[in-house]
C-alpha cells in the first residue's frame, strides 16, 4: 500500500467516526440521562428499569434470550421469504391481466385494514396451540401486501419513452416485460423490503401476544412483565431492537449489493 | 425510389366521440433517400402524430404510409428505421454500451457481433471512452448522442426524431447539429427530424415541412438551397437567413390564418 492510499483509507475511516460521532454521543448521553434519572428520582424497578440493570439481565439472560429470537426471527425469516416469493409473482399477474387488478385490489385493501390481532386469534383456532404456522401466515400476509403494491407500481410505471422505443424495435410484450419491466420493478422490490423486513419481525413479536406457544421473543416480554421482572422484560424488548435492526441492515446490505452500477 | 411516402393519410382521436381531435388530415409526403426533411409547426399541428404513423407507433385512420416500399407495420418488423425522442430515453440500468447493443439484442444478434458494433457506434458519435459508464454519470448532450448511436446501432436506412436537442442547451444543441449531419452524412441515412427551432429546421433540412394545427396538416413545403456541405460558416450565409424568413413567413400564415378564423368564429386567440 502506497503513501498516498494510506492516508486516503484513514481519511476514510475519520470520515466515518465524524459521521456516526453525533448519534453515538447522542445516544450515550440519552442512557446517562435515563441512567441519572432513575438513580435521582428513585425510580422503582416496576416502573422503570435502569439502563445498567437491563443491561445487566440481558447478559445474564443472553442465551435465553437468542433462543427466543431466533423463534421470532425464523417466523418473521419464513413469513418474509414466502410473502415475498407470493407478492411477486401476484404482481407479475395483476400487471399483466389488469381486469384482475381491479377486482383484487379492493379486497386487498380490505384485508389490510383488518388489525393484525384478529386475524391472529382467528388462525390461532385454526391450527393447534403448538403450532407456529399462524404467526408464519400472519407474517407471510403483511409483507405480501406491501411486496404486491411496490412490485406492481414497478412494473407498470415505465417510462412512456422506453416503451415507445421498445415497440419502434418490434419487441414482444415478453421482451418489454423482460428488458424494461422487470429491471425498472427491482429498486421498487428493494424499497418493498426494506419496509417488509421490519415490518415481518413487529408482525411475529405481535403475533405472539394472543396465545399459542410461549417460546418468542413477544411471549417472554409479556410473561416476564406479568411476573414483575421489569428489567428483563425490557432486556428482552432490546433483543426485539437487535433483531430488527439486524432484518433491517440486511436488506439494505442486500440493495446496496444489486444496484451497485445505478443512480442513487 | 423514395425512402417514405405517406399517401393521404388521417389520424382521428377519439373518432365519433365528444373528444375527437383531428390530429392530422389528409398528408401526403414523400422522402427521398439520403434526403433530410424536418416537420415544424405549433403545439397540436400533427408534427408528432405524422412521425408516429411513419414509425407505425400509430394507425392511420385513413391514407397509408408505406418505408422501403413496404406498409409500415412491416417496416418496423424488419427494424427499418431508428427512433430517437426529446427525453434520450436510455435505460438506468445498463452501461452505454449495453444501451447502445439493445436494439441488436432484440435482433438476437450475437455478444461478440454486438460489441464489436457498440464500439463502432461510440467512436461515430465520438464517446468512445465511455463505453462502461452508466447514464446518468453522462451530460444531457451526451447521453442524446448515445441514444443516436442506439437508433443508428443496426444501421437502419431511416431515422425517426422527435424533437431530440428540444432539452439542451444552445450551444450543445448547435454542435449536436453538426455532429448529426456528420453521423448522417456517413451513414446515408435517411432523416424525418421533428422541431420547434426554425434555425434548426433550416441548418439541417433539405426540405422543411411546415404544418398548421386544428386540424393538423401540411401548409407549406420550402427547399432550403444551402447545398450538402454545412459547417458553423453556414449559420452566417445568405442562404440561411433565407431559409429562416422562409420558413418564419410560412408559419407566420399558418398563425394569421388561424387567428382569423377563430376571430371570425369568436374565439380569443392565445
Amino acid at each position: 500500500m502506497s503513501d498516498k492510499t494510506g492516508t486516503l483509507a484513514i481519511a476514510r475511516i475519520v470520515g466515518r467516526v465524524r459521521q456516526a460521532g453525533p448519534a453515538l454521543v447522542f445516544g450515550f448521553l440519552f442512557l446517562a440521562l435515563w441512567e441519572s434519572a432513575v438513580r435521582g428520582f428513585d425510580l422503582k424497578p416496576y416502573f422503570l428499569a435502569a439502563p445498567s440493570k437491563i443491561f445487566e439481565q440481558f447478559v445474564k439472560n443472553a442465551s435465553r434470550i437468542w433462543e427466543a429470537s431466533a423463534v421470532s426471527g425464523g417466523n418473521a425469516l419464513i413469513g418474509l421469504l414466502v410473502g415475498t416469493v407470493l407478492g411477486v409473482a401476484m404482481s407479475f399477474v395483476l400487471s399483466r391481466y389488469k381486469f384482475l387488478g381491479e377486482l383484487i385490489t379492493p379486497l386487498a385493501i380490505a384485508l389490510n385494514a383488518i388489525p393484525i390481532f384478529v386475524l391472529v386469534a382467528v388462525l390461532n383456532n385454526m391450527y393447534s396451540i403448538t403450532s407456529e404456522i399462524p404467526r408464519r401466515v400472519m407474517v407471510t400476509l403483511v409483507v405480501y401486501f406491501i411486496v404486491l403494491v411496490n412490485v406492481a407500481k414497478g412494473l407498470t410505471q415505465v417510462r412512456s419513452t422506453h416503451v415507445e422505443l421498445m415497440k419502434s424495435y418490434a419487441a414482444s410484450d415478453f421482451q418489454i416485460l423482460r428488458k424494461v419491466r422487470v429491471p425498472n420493478a427491482v429498486p421498487f422490490l428493494f424499497t418493498a423490503l426494506k419496509i417488509a423486513a421490519p415490518a415481518s419481525v413487529i408482525t411475529a413479536f405481535v403475533s405472539e401476544y394472543f396465545g399459542g406457544l410461549q417460546n418468542g421473543l413477544g411471549s417472554r416480554i409479556t410473561s416476564n412483565i406479568a411476573n414483575a421482572k421489569n428489567a428483563a422484560a425490557w432486556a428482552y424488548v432490546l433483543g426485539a431492537c437487535l433483531l430488527g435492526l439486524a432484518f433491517y441492515i440486511v436488506s439494505i446490505i442486500l440493495e446496496s449489493v444489486t444496484r451497485r452500477g445505478e443512480a442513487k | 425510389m423514395s425512402a417514405l411516402e405517406v399517401l393521404a393519410a388521417s389520424k382521428i382521436f377519439n373518432q365519433g366521440t365528444t373528444k375527437q381531435v383531428d390530429a392530422l388530415v389528409d398528408v401526403s409526403l414523400t422522402v427521398q433517400p439520403g434526403e433530410f426533411v424536418s416537420l415544424i409547426g405549433p403545439s397540436g399541428c400533427g408534427k408528432s402524430t405524422l412521425l408516429r404513423l411513419i414509425a407505425n407507433l400509430l394507425e392511420p385512420t385513413t391514407g397509408s404510409v408505406s418505408v422501403n416500399k413496404k406498409t409500415a407495420a412491416q417496416a418496423r418488423l424488419d427494424r427499418d428505421y431508428g427512433m430517437a425522442f426529446q427525453q434520450a430515453g436510455l435505460f438506468d440500468w445498463r452501461t452505454v454500451s449495453k444501451n447502445i447493443e439493445l436494439p441488436l439484442e432484440l435482433k438476437g444478434w450475437e455478444k461478440s457481433r454486438r460489441e464489436t458494433r457498440a464500439k463502432e457506434m461510440l467512436e461515430l458519435v465520438k464517446l468512445p471512452e465511455f463505453a462502461d459508464l452508466y447514464p446518468w454519470q453522462l451530460s444531457g448532450g451526451m447521453q442524446q448522442r448515445i441514444a443516436i448511436a442506439r437508433a443508428l446501432a443496426s444501421h437502419p436506412p431511416l431515422l425517426l426524431m422527435d424533437e431530440p436537442f428540444g432539452a439542451l442547451d444552445e450551444m450543445t444543441r448547435e454542435y449536436m447539429q453538426g455532429e448529426l449531419l456528420r453521423i448522417c452524412g456517413e451513414t446515408s441515412t435517411t432523416v424525418v427530424f421533428v422541431t420547434h427551432s426554425i434555425p434548426e429546421a433550416v441548418y439541417l433540412s433539405n426540405r422543411v415541412v411546415v404544418m398548421s394545427p386544428r386540424p393538423g396538416r401540411i401548409t407549406k413545403v420550402i427547399e432550403v438551397g444551402l447545398g450538402a456541405t454545412r459547417n458553423e460558416d453556414t449559420r452566417a450565409a445568405e442562404g440561411f437567413f433565407k431559409g429562416i424568413t422562409a420558413v418564419r413567413e410560412a408559419l407566420r400564415g399558418t398563425h394569421a390564418e388561424h387567428a382569423a378564423a377563430n376571430a371570425v368564429r369568436g374565439v380569443e386567440d392565445r
